[in-house]
């Protein structure tokens, strides 16, 4: 099979997902160790059960998401998209984006696959750019459920006023920046 | 299951529907991209869950007053930018997180600056998801475009402040 793979190219793919996944587990090793030397036993345990507790709370979202992706996959037709986002779409592709990005709910395991998608149909780097950070700054859904409760209502929308323009501007940014990128096959 | 997640599952079930009304095989084929995809990622979870958890165990609280206090100013708001890039985990971590420091006495500028480090720089999220799922160009080219964007973040909440009076107001 690793022969196949090789064949396909996607060697390099396998290292780079290994490489996380290995990356992680050493800071967690390191970080596991020094919660037990420096902060005892009840913290070691506190953080294991906190971080079973929020497996559980993102399951549903983690399968719900993927399901949501895999079917958009299928339904979303390649190129599709791209005379909404792709490079000749100009401003209004970044603000389509951007809108895009905000509506987009649930954690990186929702959005990720949607970017792909948006990629893989025509979506050009400033409109990825645009969705990844009017998502990752301004998703409605995690403003209504972390930072209005937590922070405040008036916190939040000085930030979110603040930052609502980012997206674009980074999205247009990107597309000056002479770094050559193929959207994955 | 919280009203997001029912939300997002609604939403997937509408468009499995959708598959399923083009034909049977369609929603199949959805329906085992997702559970790749999810064979994909489990592990990664596993590991990246715990990590966030003792992570959150070792930051000191009280380093806030001093590195991200209202007079720390431009450094302060540097400081949060980086700092924030590196609270792993999701908004479940950075803003308890957030609250802790303001708590402890973190000035706003550089709390929002914080938040929008976390957004923007999220390193355990590049890590995770974004180089797997993208390439490292594509995250060199994002990192670029995005780069001042938490300092901007930061000096503008200090310029706007004194319009939002009531803003992370100590309780």
């Amino acid at each position: 099979m690793l022969a196949r793979a090789a064949q396909l190219g996607r060697v390099p793919a396998l290292i780079r997902q290994n490489l996380a996944f290995v990356l992680l587990l050493a800071i967690g090793i390191a970080a596991a160790i020094a919660t037990y030397e420096l902060r005892g036993a009840a913290a070691f345990r506190h953080a294991m059960e906190s971080a079973g507790e929020t497996f559980v709370f993102i399951l549903p979202s983690l399968v719900g998401g993927l399901l949501l992706a895999g079917a958009l996959k299928q339904l979303v037709p390649a190129g599709a998209l791209a005379k909404w986002m792709g490079a000749e779409a100009g401003l209004r592709g970044l603000v389509i984006a951007t809108l895009a990005g905000m509506a987009t709910p649930g954690g990186p395991m929702a959005a990720f696959p949607l970017v792909l998608v948006l990629a893989q149909a025509g979506a050009d780097r400033g409109a990825l750019v645009a969705f990844i950070f009017a998502w990752s700054l301004n998703g409605f859904q995690r403003l209504l459920i972390y930072e209005v409760p937590l922070l405040g209502t008036e916190f939040a929308m000085m930030r979110v006023l603040l930052t609502l323009p980012m997206p674009i501007l980074a999205g247009w940014l990107s597309r000056l920046i002479p770094i050559r990128w193929q959207p994955p096959k | 299951m919280t009203a997001t997640q029912g939300l997002l599952w609604l939403m997937a079930l509408i468009a499995l529907g959708f598959c399923l009304k083009r034909s049977a095989s369609t929603a199949i084929r959805a329906g085992r991209d997702g559970a790749h995809s999810l064979m994909r990622v489990l592990p990664l979870f596993t590991v990246a869950l715990p990590m966030a958890a003792f992570l959150a165990e070792l930051v000191p609280a009280d380093i806030a007053e001093g590195w991200l206090g209202p007079e720390s100013g431009l450094q302060g708001i540097l400081i949060a930018s980086v700092a924030g890039g590196f609270i792993p985990g999701g908004p479940f971590v950075s803003f308890p997180l957030v609250l802790t420091f303001t708590k402890a006495g973190a000035g706003v500028p550089q709390m929002a600056a914080l938040v929008t480090g976390w957004a923007i720089y999220g390193v355990h999220r590049v890590i995770a998801w974004e180089v797997p799922v993208l390439g490292w160009r594509f995250v060199a080219i994002r990192m670029l475009a995005g780069l001042v964007l938490p300092v901007l973040t930061g000096l503008g909440v200090a310029w706007v402040l004194p319009w939002f009076p009531g803003a992370l107001v100590r309780p």
